[in-house]
C-alpha cells in the first residue's frame, strides 16, 4: 500500500481557493516533490496531509490513516507524520536539547532522551545541545527542526521549504541531511520552489499552481550530452545507444554501452568532441511550460 | 501530556528575567508602598491620621492610632490582592499562547498528537501556579506588615482568608481563561495582554471607591463575587477550548 494517497484534495479560506484537485500517491521509501510558486497551495496541501487542516473536498490516506472533507487527521495520524514547518519554530530560551526533548515527549517518542541524543549526534549538534536555541546558527536551527520531525520515528516525513531563507552553506548542509534521509529510504514529501532540490533528491514531483498541474518523473543521469565541435552524422554509434537525438551540435543519447566505449566509437568514426556530460533532467523547461499552460487556462 | 506542557512553560518563565521582574514589580509595590506609608504616617502625623480615618471611615479604634489606621488599610486593601492573580495570570497566559504564534512555534506544537484541551490546560495551570504563588506570598507579607504596625494580629481575618484562598484561584482562572480567549482571536500578544488585563478595571474601581470611603465591601459582596467569577470561569473555559481549534489558530 502507498504511504500517501491523496485524491482530489481541495481547500479554500474565506471563499478564496488555496488548492483544488490535488491527487497523487507516494510510495513507501519514495522522495516526492511538491513544486510550485509562492501561494500555489503547497503548504496547504502539506498541512492537510499533516492533519492540521481539514480538506473541503477530497480524501487522503497518510500512513494508513484517513483524512476526509471536514475531518482532518487525528492524533494517530499526527503521531505517524513528521512535519518540518517552514520556520524552525523553537523556544529561544530553551536549549537545543530541551527543545528537542519537549517535542519528543509530546510525540510520545520511545526512550526520548536516547532518541534525542542520537539525533543530535546524527546532525552534528551534540556540542551545541546545551546552548539556547536563539544562539544557534540558521543551519543548526534548521537541522534541529529536521531532527524534531524525525524524533518519533515517523512513517512519513513532510518537509516544507527546508532551505528557504538559508545561506548557501546552511542550504548545502540541510540538503545533505535530506539526501541522507532519502538514502535511508525514508518516505518524504519535499515541498519547495527550488527545482534543483527536486532534481537532486526526488524521484517524482507534482507541479501545483492552485491545482495539481502535472506529475513529472525525474530522470536522473540516464542521458548523456555530447557537444560536437564540428557537424557529424552519428549513425555509426546507434547500436551502442537505446536512443540517440542530434540537435544542432548537441548529441543526446541514452547509452546502452559504457560511456568511454561510446566516446571511443564516436572518435573512431571521425567525430570531434568538445564536451561530454551527463544530461540533467529538463525539469525547469517542463515546469515553465506547465506554468504557462496553467496560466493560459 | 499536561505535565510536559506545564514543565516547559515553567522552565520558560524561569529563563525570562524580564518577565520575572515584571511579575514581581506589581506585588512588591502593592505590599511595600502601603506598609511604608502607613509606618510613616503613624510615626510622623499620628493625630491627623487618626482624625482622617475617623472622619472618612468612621473608625474608632480603642487600641490606638497605629491599630486604627492599620485596620482601615487592612479592610480596604483586599481588592488590590484580588487584582494581582488576574493581572499575573494574564501576563503569563497571553505571552504563553500569543507568544507561540509570534515565535511561530504554534504549528510544530499543533502538529504533535497532543489534544488542544491538554495544551490549553497545561498552559493555564502553568500561568496560574506562579500567579497564585506570588499573590499568596505578597498577601502573607502584607498581613505580617500590617500586624507588625498594629501591634497585634489584625490579618488575616475571615474576609482576607476567603479572598486569598477562594477568590484568588477563581480570579487567576478568570484572568487566564480571558487571556486564552483573547489570544486566540488577537494576533499580537501584547495587544492580547492589554485587552485581557483590562478585566481588572472594575476591581480597581471598587478599590478606589472603597479607599475614598464611598463604599464598604463586605462578606456578601465577596461571596457574590466568588459565585459570579466561578460562573464566568466555566463559560470562558468552554469558549477557550472551542476557540482553540488547530485550523482556526493557524489560519488567523
Amino acid at each position: 500500500m502507498a504511504a500517501i494517497e491523496a485524491d482530489a484534495l481541495a481547500k479554500s479560506f474565506g471563499g478564496r481557493p488555496a488548492c483544488r484537485d490535488v491527487s497523487f500517491t507516494v510510495e513507501r521509501g519514495e522522495v516526492f516533490g511538491l513544486l510550485g510558486p509562492n501561494g500555489a497551495g503547497k503548504t496547504t496541501t502539506l498541512r492537510m496531509l499533516a492533519g492540521l487542516y481539514a480538506p473541503d473536498a477530497g480524501t487522503a490516506r497518510v500512513a494508513g490513516h484517513s483524512i476526509a472533507a471536514g475531518r482532518p487527521g487525528g492524533p494517530e495520524l499526527r503521531a505517524r507524520v513528521g512535519l518540518l514547518t517552514e520556520s524552525p519554530g523553537f523556544y529561544d530560551r530553551l536549549t537545543a536539547r530541551e527543545n528537542l526533548m519537549y517535542f519528543a515527549r509530546l510525540q510520545t517518542a520511545r526512550q526520548p532522551a536516547r532518541r534525542c541524543d542520537a539525533l543530535l549526534d546524527r546532525f552534528a549538534l551534540r556540542e551545541h545541545a546545551h546552548r539556547p536555541f536563539a544562539e544557534l546558527s540558521r543551519g543548526m536551527k534548521q537541522k534541529l527542526a529536521i531532527a524534531r520531525a524525525l524524533v518519533h520515528d515517523p512513517e512519513v516525513i513532510l518537509l516544507d521549504e527546508p532551505t528557504v531563507g538559508l545561506d548557501p552553506e546552511a542550504t548545502r548542509e540541510v540538503r545533505s541531511v535530506v539526501a541522507e534521509l532519502a538514502a535511508d529510504h525514508a518516505t518524504i514529501v519535499l515541498c519547495t520552489h527550488h527545482l534543483e532540490e527536486v532534481e537532486r533528491l526526488c524521484s517524482r514531483a507534482a507541479f501545483i499552481a492552485g491545482r495539481l498541474v502535472a506529475i513529472h518523473e525525474i530522470r536522473r543521469g540516464s542521458l548523456l550530452r555530447i557537444e560536437l565541435a564540428a557537424p557529424f552524422a552519428p549513425d555509426g554509434v546507434r547500436g551502442l545507444c537505446h536512443s540517440l537525438r542530434l540537435s544542432g551540435s548537441t548529441l543526446l543519447i541514452e547509452p546502452r554501452a559504457e560511456v568511454p566505449e561510446i566516446v571511443a566509437a564516436l572518435v573512431r568514426a571521425g567525430a570531434r568532441i568538445a564536451e561530454v556530460a551527463p544530461h540533467r533532467d529538463p525539469l525547469e523547461d517542463a515546469w515553465l511550460q506547465l506554468l504557462a499552460e496553467a496560466r493560459e487556462r | 501530556m499536561i505535565g510536559v506542557v506545564i514543565r516547559k512553560e515553567l522552565l520558560e518563565v524561569r529563563r525570562s528575567p524580564v518577565l520575572l521582574l515584571s511579575m514581581a514589580s506589581l506585588p512588591a509595590t502593592v505590599v511595600a508602598v502601603p506598609i511604608a506609608l502607613l509606618a510613616w504616617l503613624v510615626r510622623a502625623a499620628p493625630e491627623q491620621a487618626l482624625l482622617f480615618v475617623q472622619d472618612v471611615y468612621g473608625v474608632h479604634e480603642p487600641a490606638g492610632v497605629a491599630a486604627g489606621v492599620a485596620s482601615v488599610l487592612a479592610r480596604n486593601w483586599l481588592p488590590m490582592f484580588l487584582v494581582l492573580p488576574i493581572f499575573l495570570a494574564v501576563l503569563l497566559a497571553a505571552q504563553s499562547i500569543g507568544g507561540e504564534r509570534e515565535r511561530r512555534t504554534l504549528e510544530p506544537l499543533l502538529a504533535t498528537p497532543v489534544g488542544t484541551l491538554s495544551i490549553v490546560a497545561g498552559k493555564s495551570v502553568a500561568a496560574m501556579l506562579p500567579a497564585l504563588a506570588i499573590t499568596w506570598i505578597a498577601a502573607a507579607l502584607f498581613c505580617l506588615g500590617i500586624d507588625a504596625i498594629a501591634g497585634h494580629m489584625l490579618l488575616p481575618d475571615p474576609a482576607w482568608l476567603f479572598g486569598t484562598l477562594v477568590l484568588s484561584p477563581l480570579l487567576a482562572l478568570f484572568g487566564n481563561a480571558t487571556a486564552v480567549v483573547v489570544s486566540s482571536r488577537v494576533l499580537d500578544p501584547r495587544a492580547a495582554q492589554n485587552l485581557a488585563a483590562s478585566t481588572v478595571l472594575p476591581l480597581l474601581a471598587l478599590l478606589v471607591f472603597q479607599l475614598a470611603g464611598r463604599i464598604a465591601l463586605g462578606p456578601r459582596f465577596y461571596f457574590a463575587l466568588a459565585a459570579g467569577v466561578a460562573a464566568a470561569d466555566v463559560a470562558l473555559i468552554a469558549v477557550a477550548v472551542r476557540l482553540f481549534d488547530r485550523e482556526k489558530l493557524l489560519t488567523r
